[in-house]
C-alpha cells in the first residue's frame, strides 16, 4: 500500500464526506424544525444541479445561474411545504416521509421529462487544472466543494446562533409549544426551513456537479448517502451531522482505495451500519435539555 | 346424538377455531379461475407482476400494518429468494418445487439477525436502516460474480415442472394467485388471533406503544422480529416463483428502487387491511404498463418519465385524502353518507 494511494483517498474521502455533509445539513434542518424526515433532499441537489446547467447553457453566466438555480429550488422547497407537508396535518412520521418521497418522485419523473435521461455536467468553477500533490491529484473543483461546505457550516453557525430568525427557528425545534406562545409562528418558521435545506441543496447540486456530473436519478442516492451521514452523526446536532458526513465519505474513499475492488461498497455501508447500529443515537447525541 | 357430545363438540370447536376465510378471497379465488380465457401472454404477465408484488406487499402488511415497522428493504429477501432459489437448480439441480421452500427458509434465516439488529431502533430511523442494508444486499450481489453472476445476474433458470394441457405462463398465473389468495388467508387469519392482537399492542404506528405490551409480559422485540422474519418468507417466496417464471434474473430487480416501491403500493393499498396490498399493487403496475407502454406514444418524451410524476402524484394525493389508504374508501363513504343523513 503506498502513501499516494492513502492521500489519494483521504483527499477524495474528505471532497465526499463534505457532498454527505451538505446533504446531511439540509435534512438537519428540515428534522430539527418540523421533526420530517425529508427524502427528498437529494432531489434538491439534483434541481440545483440541472437548473445551473441549463441556466448555462442558456448563455447565463455561472454565477447569475447558480443564483437562478438556488431560487427556482427554493420555489420547489415551498411547494413541497405547502402543497404536501402543511395539508397533512396531525400525519405520522412515516407518512410524513412517505409524503416527501412522492415529491421526489414526482420531481424526478418531471426532470426526467424536461431535461431526457443524459447525465449533464459543467466546467470547473475556475479554470480545468487538476493538482498534484506528492503523487496524488486534486480535481480543480475538489477545494470549492470543500469550501461550499465549510462556508454552508460557517454560515448554518452563524445564522442559528446570531440571527434572531435562525434563534426563532432553533425555539421550534426545541419547544414548539413555548415558541409558539412567545409569538413565533411555527408554519413561517416550517416553511422557511424547507425552503432553507431547498437553497442549501441547490448550492451543494450546483458546486458538485463540475465533479460528479447531474441527472434525473442522482438525487435518491444522494438522500441515501445523507440520511446514512445523519443518523451515523447524530441528527439532533449539526456538529454530528457534519462529522458523520466526513466519516461516510472517508470510509467510502478510503475502502475504494484499500480494500479489494468489487466489495468495496458493501464494506464501506458495512462498516458503517455497524458503528451505527452500536451507537444508534449518533456518535454525537443530542445534548440533554436543549437541543 | 347425546347433548354431552354436542357440547364437547362445540367446546373443541371453541378451542382450535376454524380458520376464516373471507367471503372476498372466496369471490377472488372464483374470478381468477375464470379470467385467463383470454390466455394472452402480456396480460397474463402483468397480472402475475401484480400478484408477486402483492405477496411481497402482504409480508408488509404484517411488519408496517402490525407491527409498527416501516421497512424499505424487502428487496434484499425479494432478491435473496430468488438467487437462493435458483443457484439451488442450477448448482444442484433439485426441482423448483423444492427449491421454492428451502428459499424461504433462507430469507428467513437471513432475515432473523438482521432484525434482531435493526429493531431494537425506534421509528422512522428503521426505515432508514432498510434502506441502507438493501444498498448493501445490492452491492454484494454485484460483487460476489462467481456466485451471482454480478451484474448481469443468471439466466436459465429452470421452470416449476407444470401440467403440459396449459401454457406456462398461465400456469404461473395461476399458481401466483393461489399463492396471493393463500397469503391474503393467513393474513387475515394472523390479525385476528393472539399473536395479531399481540403485535397489535407492540404496533406504536397505531394504537400499541412498547411499554405497555412489555408490563403485560409481550416480549416486544420477539413479536417484532417474527413480523420481519415473517415479511421476508412471504418476500423470499415471491422472489423464488419470479426466478423460475421468467428464467433469468438481475440484480436491479432487487435494488432499493424496487423496495421503495414496494413499499409504496402498500402505503397507497392501505398498511392496515391485507387487501391494501392487492390494491395497491394493481394501481402500481397497472399505472406503470399504461404510462410505460402508452402515454410516450401519445404524448412524446422519454419513457419511465410519466410513471415516476404518476407515482409522486397519487402518493401524495392518496396521504393526503385517503391516510388509511385506499381500502379505507368504503368506510370514508359510509362515514360521510351517515354525516349528511344526520
Amino acid at each position: 500500500m503506498e502513501a499516494s494511494t492513502v492521500l489519494q483517498s483521504l483527499i477524495s474521502g474528505l471532497t465526499l464526506g463534505c457532498i454527505y455533509a451538505a446533504l446531511g445539513l439540509g435534512l438537519f434542518v428540515v428534522y430539527g424544525v418540523t421533526r420530517v424526515l425529508n427524502l427528498a433532499q437529494g432531489e434538491f441537489v439534483m434541481l440545483g444541479g440541472m437548473l445551473t446547467v441549463s441556466f448555462c447553457s442558456m448563455g447565463v453566466p455561472l454565477l447569475g445561474a447558480i443564483v437562478l438555480a438556488v431560487i427556482v429550488t427554493i420555489i420547489s422547497g415551498a411547494a413541497l411545504y405547502l402543497l404536501v407537508i402543511r395539508p397533512a396535518k396531525n400525519a405520522s412520521g412515516s407518512t410524513l416521509a412517505f409524503l416527501t418521497v412522492g415529491f421526489a418522485y414526482a420531481i424526478e419523473g418531471t426532470t426526467l421529462l424536461v431535461w431526457g435521461w443524459e447525465y449533464h455536467s459543467l466546467t470547473n468553477f475556475l479554470g480545468s487544472s487538476s493538482i498534484h500533490l506528492w503523487g496524488a491529484t486534486i480535481f480543480g473543483q475538489a477545494p470549492w466543494v470543500v469550501g461550499m461546505t465549510v462556508l454552508m457550516v460557517v454560515g448554518l453557525f452563524f445564522f442559528f446562533g446570531r440571527t434572531m430568525v435562525g434563534k426563532a427557528l432553533r425555539a421550534c425545534a426545541d419547544e414548539p409549544l413555548g415558541a409558539r406562545s412567545v409569538g413565533i409562528s411555527i408554519e413561517k418558521m416550517a416553511l422557511l426551513s424547507f425552503m432553507l435545506a431547498a437553497g442549501l441543496g441547490a448550492v451543494a447540486g450546483a458546486t458538485i456537479t463540475p465533479l460528479t456530473m447531474t441527472a434525473y436519478n442522482v438525487g435518491m442516492p444522494l438522500t441515501i448517502k445523507g440520511l446514512l451521514a445523519a443518523f451515523l452523526g447524530g441528527i439532533h446536532r449539526a456538529e454530528g451531522v457534519i462529522l458523520g458526513g466526513l466519516l461516510v465519505g472517508l470510509a467510502e474513499a478510503l475502502s475504494a482505495g484499500l480494500m479489494p475492488t468489487g466489495y468495496h461498497d458493501a464494506i464501506a455501508l458495512g462498516i458503517l451500519l455497524v458503528v451505527f447500529l452500536s451507537r444508534p443515537q449518533g456518535l454525537l447525541p443530542a445534548r440533554s435539555g436543549a437541543g | 346424538m347425546s347433548p354431552i357430545v354436542d357440547k364437547a363438540k362445540q367446546r373443541a370447536a371453541r378451542l382450535v377455531p376454524m380458520p376464516r376465510v373471507p367471503r372476498a378471497a372466496l369471490i377472488l379465488l372464483v374470478v381468477i379461475a375464470l379470467l385467463p380465457v383470454t390466455d394472452s401472454a402480456y396480460l397474463l404477465s402483468i397480472l402475475i407482476k401484480i400478484g408477486l408484488h402483492a405477496v411481497i406487499g402482504m409480508g408488509l402488511i404484517l411488519l408496517t400494518g402490525l407491527a409498527g415497522q416501516v421497512s424499505l428493504g424487502q428487496g434484499v429477501f425479494y432478491g435473496t429468494g430468488a438467487y437462493v432459489s435458483a443457484l439451488l437448480c442450477l448448482r444442484f439441480g433439485i426441482s423448483p418445487w423444492l427449491a421454492m421452500p428451502l428459499a424461504a427458509a433462507a430469507s428467513g434465516l437471513l432475515a432473523a439477525p438482521i432484525g434482531r439488529a435493526i429493531l431494537r431502533l425506534k421509528g422512522i430511523i428503521v426505515a432508514g436502516v432498510t434502506l441502507t442494508v438493501n444498498l448493501i444486499f445490492f452491492y454484494l450481489v454485484v460483487s460476489v460474480s462467481d456466485l451471482t453472476g454480478g451484474a448481469t445476474g443468471l439466466s436459465q433458470i429452470p421452470r416449476f415442472e407444470y401440467p403440459k394441457f396449459m401454457s406456462y405462463t398461465t400456469f404461473v398465473f395461476y399458481a401466483v394467485w393461489l399463492l396471493v389468495i393463500l397469503c391474503l388467508v393467513l393474513t387475515t387469519n394472523l390479525v385476528a388471533s393472539r399473536v395479531g392482537r399481540a403485535l397489535k399492542s407492540v404496533n406504536v404506528l397505531g394504537i400499541g406503544t412498547e411499554d405497555t405490551p412489555q408490563v403485560l409480559g409481550i416480549d416486544v422485540m420477539h413479536f417484532k422480529v417474527a413480523a420481519y422474519v415473517g415479511a421476508a418468507v412471504f418476500a423470499g417466496i415471491a422472489g423464488s416463483v419470479y426466478a423460475h417464471h421468467i428464467s433469468v434474473i438481475e440484480p436491479h430487480t432487487f435494488s432499493v428502487q424496487t423496495s421503495v416501491l414496494v413499499a409504496i403500493m402498500v402505503v397507497l393499498g392501505g398498511v392496515t387491511n391485507p387487501w391494501g396490498a392487492i390494491v395497491g399493487s394493481a394501481l402500481i403496475v397497472g399505472l406503470t404498463e399504461l404510462l410505460r407502454e402508452v402515454a410516450p406514444i401519445i404524448l412524446g418524451g422519454p419513457t419511465g418519465s410519466y410513471e415516476l410524476v404518476a407515482y409522486g402524484v397519487v402518493l401524495v394525493l392518496t396521504l393526503l385524502f385517503l391516510p388509511d389508504g385506499l381500502c379505507s374508501l368504503p368506510a370514508r363513504i359510509q362515514e360521510w353518507k351517515r354525516g349528511r343523513r344526520l
